[in-house]
This record gives C-alpha cells, sequence and structure tokens, in this order.
C-alpha cells in the first residue's frame, strides 16, 4: 500500500506571505544557537544535571552503556584464583563463528579441585561475532560479555587473545551476571 | 599628494585584510561551528597545536595547508586557459564591488581630509551591480571550461538565476535612489546620519534586496546551482587546490559585501542611531580636534564593521534554516513575485515622494 503525501496542505494568508513563518524558523534555529552557546556554562558550574549537546566526545569520554550492551566475551576469574571455566566446550560447540579454541586439562581430582580446567582458551576477537551464545551456552558462568568494544589492532594475530588477556575477576561482572541469570532463568533464581 | 597616495593604499590595504585577512577564512570555521551550535553539534575542533584546539581556530589553517599542498588537477578535455582563469573571474568582482563601499564618513585629521572610501564614484551604486555581474562569466565559464556535465549544468541554472534576480536587484535599489537622491553610496551613507535609515524608508525593498542578494551569492536557500544533492558540487566540481579555494574565497567575501551594501543603503552605514556626527566629536573634544576626529573614525569604522557581521550572521542563519527552493520555485520567486513587487515598489515610493512634496 503506497503512502500518499498530503501536498494541497491549505495555507493561510499569513502564511503564504513566507516571511513570517521563514522569521519564525530563524528564531527557532538561533534559539538553539544561544541555548547551546551559553549553556554549557551552568553546567560547568554544577547548577545543570545534564549537557545541551549530547555529542561524545569519543576517545577522551565514552558512553556508560546498559547493562544488556554485549562488548568482548571475557572470562571470569573466581575468588580462589581460577577460572571458572571446566573446559566442557559448550561454548565451543555454540560459538557461530568458530573463534573459540579451548584446551582442556585434568586434574587428579582431589577434594577442593576441579576435575577439569582450560590449559587455553583462546577468542579470535577478529572472528568473534559478539552474539553472546557461548555466555548463554556456559554451564558454569564462566564466560561473559563485557562492555568493551574497541578491539582494534594492526596485526590480525594479535587479535587472538589467551587466557591471560581474557580472564576478568569475577567482581568486575558482578551485574553482567545477575543480568544473565535474570535473562537466560539458568539457575532458577 | 603623496599622502593622498599613501592613504588609499593603506585604505585598499585595509580593507583586503578585513576581508581576505580576516573575514573570509574566520567565515568557515564561523560557518561550521555556527551550524554546529545550531544544530546541537559540537563541530570543527580536532585540529591541535600542541594539545590546543581553540575552539577550532585551528582548521583554518588546516584548511590552507590542505588547499595548497592538493594536486591542481585540470580535467581531459578541459579548456587549460578559462579553467584556470575562471576562479579569478569570479574572486576579483568580489574584491572589486568593496572600492566604492564606503566604511566610513569624511574626517579631518592634522589638516588631511580622510574619506574612508578608495574610490567615491559618482556611479557607486552602479558600479557595484557592474562588476557584480561580471562575476556572472566567472561562474558560467568555469562550468563550460571543465568538460563535466555536473559542472555545465550547474553554470546553466548560475547564469539564470543570477540574470533573472539582477534585474529585481536593480529594480529595489531604484526606490532607494529615489529616496536620497544619490547614486554616491558615501551621500547615501552620510544622508542616514539624522535617523532617516532605509529600513525604516524603504522596508520592502529591503526585505526584496536581501532576498535577491543572497540568491545572486547562491547560498541555501538559493543554491540550486551548486546543489550537493543533485549537481555533486555544480559548477566548481572539477576544482581543486587553491582554485576551489578561490571560488570558495569569493562565496565569503560576497557575503561580506552583501552585508557592508545593505549595512550602507538599509541600515545607517557607520552611523550610531541618535548619535550624529557632531555630538560623537563634541563628546571627545578634550583631545583635541584631531584626536576627536581620530577617534570617532575609529568608532565609525568599528560600527560599520559590526553591522557587516550582523548581516553575515542573518545570513548564516538563513542558510541553515531553510531548505532548498526547487528550481522552477526559483524562477517563480525571481520573475513572478519580487519583479512586480519590485516595479510596484517604485511606483509607491515615486507617489509618496510626489505627495510629499
Amino acid at each position: 500500500m503506497a503512502y500518499y503525501v498530503n501536498r494541497n496542505v491549505k495555507l493561510t494568508w499569513w502564511e503564504r506571505t513566507y516571511i513570517p513563518e521563514i522569521i519564525r524558523g530563524m528564531l527557532i534555529t538561533s534559539r538553539h544557537f544561544f541555548k547551546n552557546l551559553f549553556g554549557f556554562i551552568p553546567f560547568f558550574l554544577g547548577k545543570k544535571k545534564e549537557r545541551e549537546i549530547f555529542t561524545v566526545y569519543y576517545p577522551e569520554e565514552t558512553v556508560q552503556f546498559p547493562i544488556a550492551y554485549r562488548g568482548r566475551p571475557v572470562l571470569a576469574l573466581n575468588e580462589h584464583n581460577r577460572p571458572n571455566c571446566v573446559a566442557c566446550g559448550l561454548c565451543e560447540i555454540a560459538c557461530p563463528a568458530y573463534c573459540i579454541d579451548i584446551i582442556p586439562g585434568e586434574n587428579s581430582g582431589k577434594q577442593n579441585e576441579v576435575e577439569r580446567y582450560p590449559v587455553e582458551f583462546t577468542i579470535d576477537y577478529a572472528v568473534c561475532i559478539f552474539c553472546g551464545f557461548c555466555e548463554e551456552a556456559c554451564p558454569e558462568e564462566a564466560i561473559f560479555m563485557s562492555d568493551q568494544y574497541d578491539i582494534t589492532m594492526l596485526d590480525r594475530k594479535k587479535m587472538k587473545y589467551n587466557m591471560k588477556q581474557l580472564l576478568v575477576p569475577v567482581e568486575e561482572l558482578k551485574d553482567r551476571m545477575d543480568f544473565c541469570r535474570k535473562m537466560y532463568g539458568k539457575w532458577n533464581y | 599628494m603623496w599622502i593622498d597616495l599613501a592613504i588609499t593604499l593603506a585604505k585598499i590595504v585595509f580593507i583586503l585584510a578585513v576581508t581576505v585577512g580576516f573575514f573570509a577564512p574566520i567565515l568557515t570555521w564561523v560557518e561550521r561551528k555556527q551550524s554546529a551550535i545550531m544544530q546541537d553539534r559540537i563541530g570543527a575542533n580536532r585540529a591541535d597545536i600542541m594539545g590546543f584546539t581553540a575552539l577550532g581556530l585551528f582548521h583554518i589553517m588546516a584548511d590552507g595547508l590542505k588547499m595548497f599542498t592538493k594536486e591542481d588537477f585540470i580535467p581531459q578535455g578541459a579548456n587549460k586557459v578559462l579553467h584556470t582563469l575562471s576562479p579569478i573571474i569570479a574572486l576579483i568582482p568580489a574584491l572589486l564591488t568593496f572600492a566604492v563601499v564606503p566604511f566610513g564618513g569624511q574626517y579631518e585629521i592634522w589638516g588631511q581630509k580622510v574619506n574612508l572610501v578608495i574610490s567615491d564614484l559618482d556611479v557607486g551604486l552602479l558600479f557595484v551591480f557592474a562588476i557584480a555581474s561580471i562575476a556572472t562569466y566567472g561562474y558560467v565559464v568555469a562550468g563550460w571550461s571543465s568538460n563535466n556535465n555536473w559542472s555545465l549544468l550547474g553554470s546553466m541554472r548560475t547564469a539564470s538565476q543570477m540574470i533573472s534576480y539582477e534585474v529585481s536587484m536593480g529594480l529595489t535599489i531604484i526606490g532607494v535612489l529615489m529616496v536620497y537622491g544619490s547614486m554616491k553610496l558615501t551621500d547615501i551613507g552620510a544622508a542616514q546620519e539624522s535617523g532617516y535609515w532605509g529600513i525604516f524608508l524603504q522596508p520592502l525593498g529591503f526585505l526584496m534586496f536581501f532576498t535577491a542578494s543572497i540568491a545572486e551569492n547562491k547560498r541555501i536557500p538559493f543554491d540550486a546551482p551548486e546543489a550537493e544533492s543533485e549537481l555533486v558540487a555544480g559548477y566548481f566540481t572539477e576544482y581543486s587546490g587553491l582554485k576551489f579555494g578561490m571560488f570558495f574565497m569569493a562565496e565569503f567575501i560576497e557575503m561580506v559585501t552583501i552585508g557592508a551594501i545593505i549595512t550602507v543603503l538599509f541600515f545607517g552605514a557607520w552611523h550610531i542611531p541618535f548619535l550624529s556626527t557632531a555630538t560623537l566629536i563634541s563628546m571627545f573634544d578634550f583631545l583635541g580636534d584631531s584626536f576627536a576626529n581620530l577617534i570617532v573614525m575609529l568608532i565609525h569604522v568599528g560600527v560599520f564593521f559590526a553591522k557587516v557581521t550582523f548581516f553575515i550572521f542573518v545570513q548564516m542563519i538563513i542558510r541553515w534554516t531553510l531548505p532548498r527552493f526547487r528550481y522552477d520555485q526559483i524562477m517563480k520567486l525571481g520573475w513572478k513575485i519580487l519583479l512586480p513587487l519590485s516595479l510596484a515598489n517604485v511606483v509607491v515610493t515615486g507617489i509618496i515622494i510626489l505627495a510629499l512634496e
């Protein structure tokens, strides 16, 4: 169904003289001009919470992303200074881009020891599509999407992050963890 | 004689410094920054020297450097001579019009009469129109000689638009000439000292002249000749480097010229309202006659350029407020509205002048 624009708008005589309407338009633009020209002063004096202009100076300023934002996936490092990961390989299978590469290792199975752990865990960010399937697939709350997105390198090989680079303390991922529990309902909280 | 020559040279240097040296570069910055602020953006501020950005003022230098170092490209099949010549033909008239525009009154400083206009022609206003219409050649030749269809289309539009609007522009001025009875721009300026500004005597004439002069300058909303979204860049599509810069500069200098002529004709030239030159001089009388004259001269020049700046600002606001006219709308406005209205303005002005006598 086509959308028809009504072009036969009836203008009043006053509007058809153009001049008052042009002046009205100019008043709107100059109001914005003067508001923005002096609008930053109360902001810097602390009298106003928000800026009038919302442009962000990117490298110096960054935007606070909502918790649902999917940045680069990271591994959680728990309080025992070990990764949460048990090297089950579910994320590896779930990954549609095949960017995850895990080499598992086994422990002896003594008390206070996880049986399996990742010897090496590699994510190739040049291949990763930031879909978040790994996070959804993970049964151990080991891999999470962070809010970092600016991974730019001149060398493609450097985009392959090993486990040391991937590990992030679990305290920093608290918010995302709560969000995931709510979202995916894994533990039926 | 030598002193006269020196004074004339000083005036020429001053005008060149103000237009080419100050207004043209500053306006490139103002246009960016003002439009940005108007549209709730931040605008150019990334060019920096040792970490100082100075509100993006260094972009002017960056622009100049870019234009100087760019390749000066002449397309295949272009007429090399005319392609090189046309930016000059476009730029020079914009500067030449300033020869007759007075930027101050007449003062007597240390026995030397100083008339703040480079050349006080009796046919000043006619000279302005004659020179301004030469610029049309620059734009038409630029489009024709670059062997490009967009350019040619742009220059055709330029020709038709400038010729159409020159007619109504000339006719709107007749009202002003009738009121002040002189073509000398200095006389017109001096006649407005008592507060009888052109805007009060010729309000319709002012609106029409302003419209026509924006159309002459080919700025938005009359920018059909260089419409980015239709014709790439119109007549200067094939220009690069400093030649493009000259077209760019011509546009900004023309803005200053329009502002100056409107100030002289309609907004009391260099005068401060309700403050005549004699009162001003008597205010500074304690400094001695010559010093008082000198200070009043500086004040008048400052007032004049403040008014010019205001009109440039208004032109910029119009640019960022109104969308582009369609081509048939431009022609309709020029021939069906402005021309009859300007003729009617002449008739009504004549009747009123006769009735007052």
